[in-house]
């Protein structure tokens, strides 16, 4: 697998439309993620999300849709400077594929763009917003490695 | 352990060269600059500079032995490295939890209201 880039797919018992408002929609994705969220919901369209009481000393990160193809692909930009257009090396790119599967959805979802960015820059990015990072290609072996450690401590 | 080491030890295991060096260390027992460049498509004074990276963040020790330092992977540092590793990785995977969470509560709703209306 390609480092920087982390890779999930999960089955949802919902249809695609379903589906694909919760990932999104501003008002859904203030359920799973951020605790605040401000974009037009299409492509192009720029705005933010926030972590915290962002009247508080919360944090605003810069957030903009790339791709909109209800309800088969959703896929946005995050992390860049505000004032900057997103574009690779300046934010990291989630993609989110829906595919019908009997009743229900397949959900793919991709983040992108930590080799460009550098890992320092994913670090931050981690701090503020509990980031993912694209470590499955080494953590399975560290996870073994450590397990064995442990298992002789 | 402050920030900054943390931001250090993230990099130095950012690298895919270090990387490499870390599987061949692990799966050697121990190395040096000169055995890891025989396995690496750079030169011995590369594999050095990286050695001296992981060993200021504590991931690789050296012994001297012979002519040349023998580097080993630190265990207790690897395993720390592990375990932040781990509690990022995690984080996505809730997301699409509460994700699958929202989507079939709704989808629930939908049906309930569905059969409700067949039935009037």
């Amino acid at each position: 697998m390609e480092f920087g880039t982390i890779e999930r797919e999960i089955r949802i018992d919902a249809s695609p439309e379903v589906v694909f408002d919760v990932v999104s929609s501003p008002e859904h994705l203030r359920e799973w993620w951020p605790d605040e969220a401000e974009f037009p919901a299409v492509p192009g369209g720029a705005g933010r999300i926030g972590f915290g009481d962002c009247s508080q000393g919360g944090t605003w990160v810069q957030f903009a849709v790339v791709d909109v193809v209800p309800p088969r692909l959703f896929s946005f930009r995050w992390t860049h400077e505000e004032g900057e257009t997103a574009a690779p090396g300046n934010s990291f790119l989630v993609v989110f594929e829906l595919e019908p599967a009997g009743r229900g959805t397949l959900l793919r979802m991709t983040e992108s763009g930590f080799r460009e960015r550098g890992w320092d820059e994913a670090k931050v990015a981690a701090e503020h917003a509990e980031h993912v990072t694209g470590w499955d290609f080494f953590l399975p072996r560290l996870r073994a490695y450590a397990a064995k450690v442990g298992a002789g401590a | 352990m402050s920030v900054t080491v943390d931001d250090d030890l993230w990099s130095a295991v950012g690298d895919p060269t270090r990387r490499r060096m870390l599987d061949l260390l692990l799966s050697e027992g121990s190395g040096t600059a000169t055995s890891l460049s025989e396995h690496l498509p750079v030169t011995r004074q590369a594999v050095a500079k990286h050695l001296v990276v992981l060993g200021r963040v504590g991931l690789v020790r050296a012994t001297t032995a012979g002519r040349e330092k023998q580097f080993r992977v630190d265990q207790a540092q690897l395993a720390r490295a592990v375990a932040q590793l781990a509690d990022v990785g995690a984080a996505w995977d809730s997301r699409l939890q509460r994700i699958k969470r929202i989507a079939e509560t709704i989808q629930r709703g939908k049906d309930t209201s569905d059969e409700t209306e067949k039935k009037q």
